[in-house]
């Protein structure tokens, strides 16, 4: 029979001794604030971002003196009178609005097919492939996989060649208002089917097996079916790809060729072109609040989809 | 049951342009790196891997990838325990204001990265911290940290609170009980978000432009600079060593937790 | 002044370096051997961090001022790629912070550089030995004493393909509104350069330069129509060799590189002018002393006519210093004035001017370019 001492390890012996310590620092009267102090740290963190937001917000206030090249001491509302009238800054942001409307409706139209294929194929290793062939291109950065690009629909480049093989004189296909968008598509296929895919795994495919035995074809069954059913994915989608779009940098200024700033590049055109820091600070902090809003309606209306951090209760 | 012929055509189409459109660029880069001329052609003119031989003596490339993994490895070493507390308390307890939460901690998503950048310049700059490479870990972290709080809720999200009612009523105490049962549980999330996090930083330039100097440039920005000066095939090398690694990454994540792991269902 | 304190003999400074200077010139020694003699230097940092543009110009640098620099003094050079409009938020910050500046010498243009000057965040550069022996170029115009200093100058020509234009060079701007070339010409995407040609292209004169520029922005108009691809430095190379235009209002040494890899380029100053403009290389404040010191002493070498010649071979262009010869092919070209009349057609507008106006200008050319 075993000694009562060596029947109690050593494990045991340090845990009881570190739960004396989380019930001294945490007594169980504060059981309820528990997530609360588990949320503290990613707060604290993210308050990081809104510090360097009121520094924004503290510059956008102040306009520039070309003549010593300083923010002006006193705080006025210049920059924002400016940003609202002035034409330029409408035709941006009208150009990134629409922008980034059109490019989630392509995405999402392209996505949904390719995360159904995934999820829906009963072999793993099409499964894999398809993976595969998503998460790559997704961890290059933007401005390789945009250079590519730039290779292959070049004047010289493989699409213009293809196309000489037909007869057809090569055409611009850079540098113009679609070739950022179909840059953008192209960027933000990876997180649109990532976000689609959990949504459909939720659909039981007895589902639109039953539809069908009642009639109905493929093209019914997606439209009252599958559809509806994965409206969290096409939300959460939707929300990723129409806040990273509506924000990007690198692909309106490698694809647009110099026409086609987007909101971003305004901004960084007001820091280290003009070196307007109060005019690029006002472009930031309104370009945050239609974010912010566009997340927030869409928050209250539909949820957040599969972009959902917190559990909704069964 | 076999799906119709019309259905079949249908999506296959869909996902052949899908599939073309993803890997154009990487082939493109593949095959460009390879070349033997002076300018990124492709179809590349002449085989050669002089390009490689050119990025593995550029010691100025060595050490700013050095730097980035250090930056990298600072990233993911922070957002593990935050990102995981933070998805637990999301995923399983009852918070208050929990949508106003969420919306304060999507924030690194709708603040965009130019904004971010420059605030965390300024901040860090008060603080008298630039140059160094801690400050570009932490701000790779805030800015990506929503993927590894969504990757930990949805693995936490699986979980079954009976698990855990089970463990108490058994007498399991607190602490036991989150490092025993709710860690083991979540632990696929875990993995994944710092997998992502880490490839994340890894390729982070926009936010690091603004954060780094000379003495501290890493991997990403050096190649946006190049890139912006002069094109040269050496540029398709690294982003081919890039591509190398983030194949070895996917592949660790499959044999760690399998990559069905991000078709799991909400 | 930091310099008061290394010399322990009490000569007066000036004459004391400008007999430095003719001694140092005339037995042949860089002023740095000579002065090495009798004064004790500040400690040698491990290295000083110059700020340049990639490719072509930092390994014309390279050859012409850095390795020769770190082959006299034993300090090593590391040239950060980081573009120069990026840099100037992180030095003008780091200034205001009381921080150390993350390099010690800036390779800039004049108008930035003046940017910087204004806003004081540039050491004084008078007392540089070498400046006797610069040309006028050399001071910045319009700005007191030498805040940043000059060196070398460059013109924004009309870059041309001959093949596209069969019935020979062109010889105005208004020949860029031909309908062949529509989407086959490029600018540079803040309009630097092409402004003041414009004003004359488009009916106006130089001297309602800043007042009137509306001839400028009608020509501008009309130059949209042809759908401009917009661009940096590196852009016009890469265009030029793809074959995606066929004429650019660019710096010469773009065009240059683009014929060096192969690709059959010609450039012209037309009939209403090419502007002409300079680059050259400050200090920023809140450097350690010995840092400044070392810093002072590479721009000090860069204006030394060996190495003046060596770096400018590499870009094609014009220097500061007396005596340079310019490279073969460029030797009577447009984009290499030496002599006064090469200057009678290029158009020079003073930096202050330029600085003032600058964010209007820039923000008249985006909304007429993007509109």
């Amino acid at each position: 029979m075993r000694t009562p001492r060596a029947a109690y390890p050593l494990t045991w012996r340090v845990m009881d001794g570190l739960e004396r310590v989380a019930a001294a620092l945490w007594p169980a009267r504060f059981q309820r604030g528990l997530p609360y102090l588990m949320l503290l740290p990613a707060v604290v963190l993210v308050g990081l971002l809104v510090l360097g937001l009121v520094q924004i917000g503290d510059t956008s206030l102040r306009t520039l003196d070309t003549s010593t090249f300083l923010m002006s001491e006193d705080y006025t509302l210049a920059n924002y009178r400016r940003v609202l009238t002035e034409n330029f800054f409408a035709t941006v942001a009208g150009r990134s609005l629409m922008g980034a409307v059109i490019v989630t409706a392509v995405t999402l139209l392209f996505a949904f097919p390719y995360a159904y294929v995934m999820v829906r194929t009963s072999s793993p290793a099409l499964r894999k492939v398809l993976l595969v062939a998503l998460f790559l291109p997704f961890f290059i950065g933007q401005v390789v996989r945009a250079y590519g690009w730039l290779i292959i629909l070049g004047n010289q480049g493989m699409v213009n060649e293809a196309l000489g093989l037909v007869g057809v004189s090569p055409m611009r296909l850079l540098y113009n208002y679609p070739a950022v968008l179909f840059g953008l598509v192209q960027y933000m296929l990876p997180f649109a089917v990532l976000m689609l895919a959990p949504a459909l795994t939720a659909i039981p495919a007895e589902l639109e097996a039953a539809a069908a035995s009642l009639g109905a074809g493929w093209v019914k069954t997606f439209r009252h079916v599958v559809l509806p059913l994965s409206r969290p994915g096409l939300i959460g989608a939707g929300l990723v790809v129409v806040t990273l779009s509506l924000t990007d940098f690198a692909i309106p200024a490698i694809l647009g060729g110099g026409t086609q700033d987007f909101i971003a590049n305004a901004i960084y055109d007001q820091f280290f072109r003009t070196s307007d820091q109060g005019l690029g600070a006002t472009l930031s902090l309104m370009l945050v609040a239609v974010g912010s809003i566009l997340v927030g309606v869409v928050f209250l209306l539909f949820g957040a989809g599969t972009l959902a951090m917190a559990e909704a209760r069964k | 049951m076999t799906d119709s012929l019309g259905k079949t055509v249908v999506l296959w189409l869909f996902v052949a342009a899908a599939l073309i459109t993803l890997s154009a660029p990487t082939i493109v880069v593949l095959g460009a790196s390879f070349t033997a001329g002076n300018i990124i052609t492709f179809p590349p003119d002449g085989l050669s891997l002089k390009w490689y031989g050119a990025i593995a003596q550029a010691s100025d490339l060595r050490q700013a990838f050095v730097r980035s993994l250090i930056v990298a490895t600072i990233c993911t070493v922070i957002a593990i325990p935050v990102g995981t507390l933070a998805g637990i308390a999301l995923a399983k307890y009852r918070v208050r204001f929990a949508r106003s939460i969420q919306v304060y901690l999507l924030l690194p998503f709708t603040i965009p990265l130019i904004g971010s950048g420059i605030g965390m310049m300024l901040v860090f700059g008060e603080m008298g911290a630039l140059g160094r490479l801690w400050p570009v870990g932490i701000a790779c972290c805030v800015i990506n940290l929503p993927f590894m709080i969504w990757a930990v809720t949805a693995s936490a999200s699986n979980l079954s609170p009976d698990l855990e009612l089970a463990a108490a009523n058994c007498g399991a105490p607190p602490l036991q009980r989150f490092l025993y049962i709710t860690l083991p549980a979540v632990l696929p999330g875990v993995i994944t978000g710092s997998l992502l996090m880490f490839i994340l930083a890894l390729n982070e330039f926009l936010v690091s432009l603004l954060l780094v100097d000379a003495r501290s440039v890493t991997l990403p920005v050096q190649i946006y600079n190049s890139i912006r000066s002069i094109i040269t095939p050496d540029l398709a090398a690294i982003s081919v060593v890039f591509i190398a690694c983030a194949g070895l990454a996917i592949a660790l994540l499959d044999w760690l937790v399998g990559l069905d792991i991000f078709l799991k269902s909400k | 002044m930091s310099h008061d304190k290394f010399l322990s003999i009490p000569i007066r400074r000036r004459t004391l370096l400008a007999s430095m200077a003719a001694a140092g010139a005339s037995a042949g020694l860089s002023p740095l051997g000579a002065g090495r003699a009798f004064a004790q230097e500040p400690e040698k940092p491990a290295e000083i961090i110059v700020r340049a543009w990639g490719g072509s110009w930092v390994d014309s640098l390279k050859a012409g001022v850095s390795d020769s620099f770190t082959k006299a003094t034993g300090i090593a050079v590391r040239h950060d790629l980081t573009e120069d409009n990026e840099i100037q938020p992180k030095v003008w910050a780091a200034v205001a912070q009381n921080r150390v500046p993350p390099i010690h010498v800036n390779w800039d243009t004049t108008t930035n550089a003046t940017k910087s000057a204004l806003r004081g965040v540039t050491e004084d550069l008078s007392d540089l030995p070498n400046l006797a022996n610069t040309t006028d170029l050399a001071k910045p115009v319009g700005l007191d004493g030498y805040p940043i200093v000059n060196t070398y100058g460059y013109v924004y020509v009309l870059a041309y393909r001959p093949s596209a234009f069969p019935d020979g060079p062109p010889t105005s701007w208004k020949d860029l509104l031909d309908p062949k070339l529509k989407g086959r010409i490029a600018l540079y995407n803040d309009g630097i350069g092409f402004h003041f040609p414009a004003q004359v292209a488009g009916g106006g004169s130089l001297d309602d330069i800043p007042g009137n520029m509306q001839p400028a922005w009608d020509f501008i108009s009309q130059i949209k129509a042809q759908q401009p691809l917009l661009g940096e430095d590196p852009d016009f190379t890469t265009w030029f060799q793809k074959g995606e235009i066929d004429a650019a209002c660019t710096i010469s040494t773009n065009a240059r590189e683009a014929k060096k890899n192969g690709i059959e380029l010609a450039w012209v100053v037309p009939e209403e002018g090419a502007k002409f403009d300079t680059d050259g290389l400050w200090i920023p404040k809140g450097l350690p002393e010995n840092e400044l010191y070392w810093a002072k002493q590479y721009i000090n070498h860069a204006l030394t006519q060996e190495a003046q010649q060596v770096w400018l071979d590499g870009l094609g262009l014009p220097g500061v210093v007396p005596g340079l010869t310019p490279p073969a092919d460029l030797v009577g070209d447009p984009s290499y004035p030496t002599k006064d009349e090469d200057f009678e057609h290029l158009i020079r507008i003073s930096a202050k001017v330029q600085v003032e106006n600058e964010s209007q200008w820039f923000a008249k050319f985006k909304e007429i370019m993007q509109g």
